[in-house]
């Protein structure tokens, strides 16, 4: 074979980011060994599951790029899907359990934005701070039990579907739309933009880096309040360790997805093909019956695995 | 020579006139008593050694200080510049060596910045008229780009470009540029020349900070020349010689004593560089130390100074060339010149030369905990006298060994660093800045340190920006320009003026 025949599928294959050749690898290894993996219920099961996940991950994409980070996301999250347990159980509501989750989350994400932009606590220690708050208060709220016997309105919207298609999906293809709109055609988007890139260029603009930097994290307590009420109906009750680690999961897909840690640079797309890597990943690896743990580890490798292919490409 | 008078035939009223500016900040006088008027259509050169109150000038143009005293007039009338959106609305515009873009936006997200064009939808971007509007006043300046390429993506005269199209935008009537050339290749200094002649028909006014002579009698319509913070004169370029416009900026006046002991023989060779260059910037570096001689290298800030030193340690990878100390040659990494006796002193003492949070018995030693502990078992005992002695031999003002380094005064903690590098037994001391950021008492005893460093055997090669320094301090001193030597003076022809010719671009 001529050196041009390989050459050229290579020089392509170094344009594609990391993540997306991580992604049709898994799913090429997982179809191969993991029996019906590749079945049309499965494939839309991992969808469905890597729903609440890209709920976090999308609005930890715009804080990863304004240099920052949120470790309370998972907790915040257990806290909201307590509250939709709690609330609609008492007033037999949805829309309030709703309610009462994006409050409580958008509080906790206006206190991690004040600490962060105001108190210039640095984001990894303001938001340490918060997820043990939020911890806390899970516990006290649920006096560490599950909050079960929550309403069918509630748990219907998990298993429900719309022209076919399963309302979870539907709601992580809508979260992923606004936010790809908010990013890329808002004038907010571009300022998100220059949080992480140069701060001093807001500046001299005359805009105010501290409320729009309050701002991102308040979405991002806002999003868990969302999430919060599919953790609920997905559990079916309200569970006060329904969220741990989830952080974990978000900032690893966001990591995966290319978006850096420094000046701003962030692609929301990689976000979400991140979420899906780490999404068939764990679907896979329960199909072929490892346990959670293996699971849990498997996606630090594959943080390690999307970073090495993005540097191989930007090396070549 | 009235600043009115000269200005009378470019245009009778400035766009934009100081009058007495003057800026101190704790221990200096950055500006003092300064006037300079800008009037549309001119390019208006600021000369001045570092240090001789440029950026100040220029900070305080734009916003980011404010003036202690004077007055600032736009088109006549009596105005203040308290905040970078008074000097937006008086349209003057700075671009700063280090650029203002946000590096994951395009192009015409830059340039329109905070004035994007609403969209339909609240909160949006019209992005087709973003794009039409940036396309359209790059058109205006000449730069012809797709405005929506990701600025990161784009090399640092076209982002130059940018920030130029940006502040033009703003119908910026006065363009400060600090140095724009600086980073620049020839071809494209072109383009930026030609752009300031287009802008210059158009009526704005630019202030240009330059250190090449080429540049200051090419492009410059007015002179106006800085030392200490003070105006020393406004002249034009036909009328003086490069010449003139050097003394002008030399002659600093001394507020202090040098004590030194100039050695009648120059002792034995103990550093020798010969063809240096490493990917930082500098190449074909040629320089002899010997033993006894403080040997000045001086030249502008980002001549590549610190970059020699720092090649000189092993803190930078050399790409071609050899160091040979003592006769032997060395390379490779800071650890292997430290156990050599290459002590480095560097200008960030704060960050690379102390640890802040230690004691200074603890700084004292950590470079020579080999040479005192042989067995690798710490002896507290032994490293309190070694602490306390070097203490007392160096006058360091400290309450004893077991005080916080980051309390001690900055000439203080400049003793702790030599005296560091005393005790691992250095034989060649690099200073990078011995004396910045110290006062003038501690400069004195500083230098009387240093001279009885090389009167006892050892050789110092010392960097300075003080270039009244280098003239009392050294026994003879290199000159660099862009990265290489320019030249070599003897202690006879050591003075400031021949230290700033050498230094500055003449071609």
């Amino acid at each position: 074979m001529s050196d041009l025949a390989i050459a050229s599928p290579i020089s392509s294959l170094r344009r594609l980011p990391g993540v997306a050749i991580v992604l049709v690898l898994l799913i090429a290894l997982f179809g191969a060994i993991a029996p019906g993996f590749l079945s049309a219920a499965n494939l839309s099961n991992v969808l469905v599951q890597s729903t609440i996940l890209t709920m976090l991950a999308l609005p930890m994409t715009l804080i990863i790029m304004t240099e920052g980070i949120d470790l309370s996301m998972g907790a915040v999250l257990t806290l909201t899907s307590l509250c939709v347990a709690i609330v609609s159980l008492a007033t037999q509501s949805m829309l309030l359990g709703l309610g009462a989750a994006v409050l409580v989350g958008t509080v906790f994400g206006l206190a991690n934005g004040w600490l962060v932009a105001i108190a210039k606590i640095p984001p990894f220690v303001a938001t340490l701070a918060t997820l043990g708050m939020a911890h806390g208060l899970s516990l006290i709220v649920s006096d560490g039990q599950s909050v079960v016997g929550i309403p069918h309105s509630v748990r219907d919207i998990y298993s429900a579907k719309l022209l076919g298609i399963p309302v979870p999906i539907l709601m992580g293809v809508a979260s992923y739309g606004v936010f790809h709109g908010l990013l890329y055609h808002t004038r907010f988007g571009t300022y998100v933009f220059a949080l992480g890139g140069n701060r001093d260029a807001l500046r001299y603009a005359g805009l105010s880096p501290t409320r729009l930097l309050i701002a991102v994290y308040a979405i991002g307590g806002m999003m868990a309040g969302v999430a919060g009420l599919l953790m609920t109906a997905r559990m079916n009750s309200g569970h006060p360790t329904a969220g741990l680690g989830l952080e974990f999961d978000a900032i690893a897909a966001v990591a995966v997805g290319g978006t850096s840690f420094e000046r701003g640079k962030g692609w929301l797309l990689g976000t979400l093909l991140g979420v899906l890597a780490v999404g068939v990943l764990r679907n896979g690896l329960n199909l072929v019956s490892l346990p959670s743990s293996v699971q849990v580890a498997s996606v630090g490798v594959l943080v390690i695995v999307a970073m090495f292919l993005d540097g191989l490409r930007s090396r070549a | 020579m009235s600043d009115r008078a000269v200005g009378t035939a470019v245009s009778p009223v400035p766009l934009l006139e100081l009058r007495g500016i003057s800026k101190t900040f704790p221990g200096v006088k950055a500006l003092d008593d300064v006037s300079f008027a800008i009037y549309p259509g001119e390019v208006h050169m600021l000369l001045g050694e570092n240090g001789a109150g440029k950026s100040s000038l220029m900070k305080i143009l734009c916003g980011a200080y404010t003036a202690d005293a004077g007055e600032v007039y736009a088109k006549g009338e009596k105005v203040a510049i308290t905040s970078t959106a008074d000097a937006q609305t008086l349209g003057i515009a700075v671009i700063f060596q280090e650029f203002s873009l946000v590096p994951f936006l395009d192009i015409a997200q830059n340039i329109f910045l905070g004035r994007e064009p609403k969209g339909r939808l609240p909160g949006t971007i019209d992005r087709r008229r973003i794009l039409r509007d940036a396309k359209r006043v790059l058109d205006g300046i000449g730069f012809d780009i797709d405005p929506s390429v990701i600025v990161d993506t784009l090399g640092v005269a076209q982002q130059q470009m940018v920030e130029i199209a940006k502040a033009i935008s703003q119908d910026a009537r006065i363009l400060v540029m600090d140095e724009p050339t600086a980073a620049l290749s020839d071809r494209e200094v072109e383009l930026l020349f030609a752009l300031i002649a287009r802008l210059k028909a158009d009526g704005v006014a630019i202030v240009y900070i330059s250190h090449r002579m080429a540049e200051v009698f090419a492009l410059g319509d007015r002179i106006t020349v800085l030392r200490d913070g003070r105006r020393i004169d406004q002249v034009r370029p036909a009328d003086v010689t490069p010449d003139q416009l050097v003394r002008m900026m030399v002659g600093r006046t001394i507020d202090m004593t040098y004590p030194r002991h100039f050695a009648e023989q120059p002792g034995e060779l103990v550093l020798q560089v010969k063809g240096l260059s490493a990917l930082t910037g500098i190449s074909g570096i040629d320089i002899e130390v010997r033993r006894g001689e403080i040997v000045g290298l001086c030249g502008l800030v980002g001549s590549g100074r610190t970059e020699v030193a720092r090649a000189i340690f092993g803190a930078d990878p050399v790409t071609t060339g050899e160091i040979i100390l003592d006769g032997k040659p060395i390379s490779g990494e800071p650890d292997i010149a430290a156990r050599r006796g290459i002590a480095l002193i560097p200008e960030s003492r704060k960050s690379e030369g102390l640890a802040l949070l230690r004691s200074v018995g603890d700084n004292l030693v950590v470079s020579a905990l080999k040479k005192l502990f042989p067995s690798r078992l710490y002896d507290p005992n032994s490293a309190q006298r070694t602490a306390d002695g070097l203490i007392r031999q160096l006058r360091i003002a400290t309450p004893s060994a077991r005080q916080m380094v980051g309390l001690l005064s900055g000439g203080n903690q400049q003793k702790v660093v030599i005296g560091k590098w005393l005790a691992a037994g250095a034989k060649l001391f690099i200073f990078d800045e011995p004396t910045r950021g110290i006062d003038v008492g501690a400069k004195s005893e500083i230098f009387a340190l240093i001279d009885r460093l090389v009167a006892e055997g050892a050789a110092a090669l010392m960097i300075s920006s003080e270039q009244i320094e280098i003239c009392h301090v050294c026994d003879r001193a290199y000159v660099m320009r862009d990265g290489r030597v320019a030249g070599h003076l003897a202690r006879s022809e050591l003075t400031e003026e021949n230290i700033v010719r050498l230094g500055m671009h003449h071609e």
